[in-house]
């Protein structure tokens, strides 16, 4: 079975073209019998070539008769409705890649653009970008903004929910922390290990700082200030 | 991420049982069938008629050179006419489908680079993502961590409209001053749609989908 790719144009070569028709004409009849089959509705395929003064007929002369009285008695109208030849369906064909293309192109420079923010976010220059470029990039980082604001006020709430009941103490505290758990679970693992330990605002306090740190000595931190590490910290989130 | 679709299923050859799915089904196969025969009629040159009736008791048909030629044909067992008006007739009507499926092969091309490129484009993506927390799906970050990055991107934003600010400036031209204004304001400016930019061409190369990344303003 070939997997080359085959060029959408008239096969010139005499034997190359009757050995393709066979083929092709055998996959179309099954496809059409499957089509019917699979939905329960009525179809017939008519197919006329040089190689046989008769033509192809599926499901026989007799069932494509019978379809093709049944197409005849619709109204014009509704003949016609769906019906296509070979310009106006290539034309819907080129008209609906278009718009797989637009999109494709769009989510393309999306995805650029996010690594542009990111970039810009460890201090990369914006000197090389243009006023679309800049304008995409500003509606990029409202659209980011948010996001990580939804997610702060949802994870504000589980822990609203679960806070009062977790003061309690340390035992029997497991299934009032699950809810936290669950917003929590893709964070990295030492927060789930102090989770599961303490109580949820002292625990908080303790993995900023440990944070801190991890940041400070491995990582390339995006952040413009240092000044803004003590405004993180004091937050409306801190007693 | 998790997977879209199932993929390709072996299928039952009979009546399908769900009754949406049987609408998906017909919907797709008929594309497909219809698309086959047009191959067929590209690749081979031949006539061809194809008739389905919809689920929903509406008719699709396919036929080239027309579904009526084809059907009235077949119905009176006629031989094809062939006259020297029908043949210029028909080489018009090939000159044309050519042109199409031209056109069509030339999109869908440029289709599979947009789609290779956003391969590429995941991959940096997925390889960075353990370096960089921030790059990380905001759905996984834990709140010291969505300050953090609330703050470095309140920070950014100022820095951009600065930035901004600076390249109106650099431009001596005045109406585009109000122009940057009006489409920020309005948000007439589709985002990434940077076909469609309402600046002056003369002062914002037009490439296209090309980023403005290493190539200076000017």
């Amino acid at each position: 079975m070939t997997r080359k790719k085959v060029k959408l144009a008239y096969i010139s070569n005499d034997s190359a073209r009757k050995g393709t028709f066979k083929k092709r004409k055998k996959g179309l009849l099954k496809k059409v019998s499957e089509l019917s089959t699979l939905c329960g509705v009525d179809a017939c395929a008519i197919i006329y070539s040089s190689y046989d003064p008769q033509p192809e007929i599926w499901p026989s002369p007799s069932g494509a008769q019978r379809v093709l009285t049944k197409f005849k008695n619709m109204p014009e109208m509704e003949q016609s409705k769906k019906m296509v030849n070979q310009d106006s369906f290539l034309r819907q064909r080129i008209s609906k890649a278009n718009e797989q293309l637009k999109k494709q192109q769009r989510d393309n420079r999306k995805k650029e653009m996010t690594q542009v923010m990111f970039q810009a976010l460890v201090g990369n220059s914006l000197n090389n970008l243009n006023m679309l470029d800049l304008n995409d990039l500003e509606w990029l980082i409202n659209q980011n903004l948010n996001e990580v604001q939804n997610k702060i006020d949802s994870l504000k709430k589980e822990a609203n929910s679960s806070a009062s009941v977790a003061v309690a103490g340390p035992s029997g505290e497991v299934k009032d922390i699950a809810p936290q758990q669950e917003a929590e679970k893709q964070a990295s693992e030492m927060n789930m290990e102090a989770m599961q330990k303490q109580p949820w605002i002292t625990d908080w306090i303790n993995q900023q700082q440990e944070n801190m740190g991890f940041l400070g000595d491995d990582v390339n931190v995006p952040f413009w200030d240092n000044n803004n590490y003590n405004g993180l910290w004091s937050g409306p989130f801190f007693p | 991420m998790a997977r879209k679709s199932k993929g390709r299923q072996k299928v039952a050859m009979v009546k399908m049982p769900n009754e949406s799915n049987l609408q998906v089904t017909f919907s797709k196969r008929r594309s497909g069938l219809f698309k086959k025969a047009s191959e067929l009629c590209t690749l081979c040159g031949v006539e061809v008629a194809i008739i389905v009736f919809s689920p929903g008791k509406k008719v699709f048909s396919f036929g080239h050179p027309g579904v009526e030629t084809v059907v009235e044909r077949f119905i009176t067992r006629s031989p094809p006419q062939i006259s020297p008006t029908m043949q210029l007739i028909e080489a018009h009507r090939n000159a044309s489908v050519r042109e199409l499926n031209l056109q069509l092969t030339q999109v869908c091309n440029q289709l599979e680079m947009e789609k290779k490129k956003a391969e590429e484009i995941n991959q940096t993506r997925k390889a960075n993502k353990s370096q960089c927390w921030w790059e990380s799906p905001i759905e996984e970050l834990n709140m010291p961590q969505l300050q953090q990055l609330k703050l470095s991107l309140e920070q950014l934003k100022k820095i951009v409209a600065t930035q901004a600010d600076k390249l109106l400036i650099q431009n001596s031209q005045a109406h585009l001053h109000s122009q940057f204004y009006a489409s920020t304001s309005s948000g007439a400016v589709l985002p990434f749609e940077s076909k469609n930019g309402v600046f002056n061409p003369e002062i914002v190369p037009s490439h296209g989908h090309n980023l403005g990344y290493g190539r200076g303003f000017y």
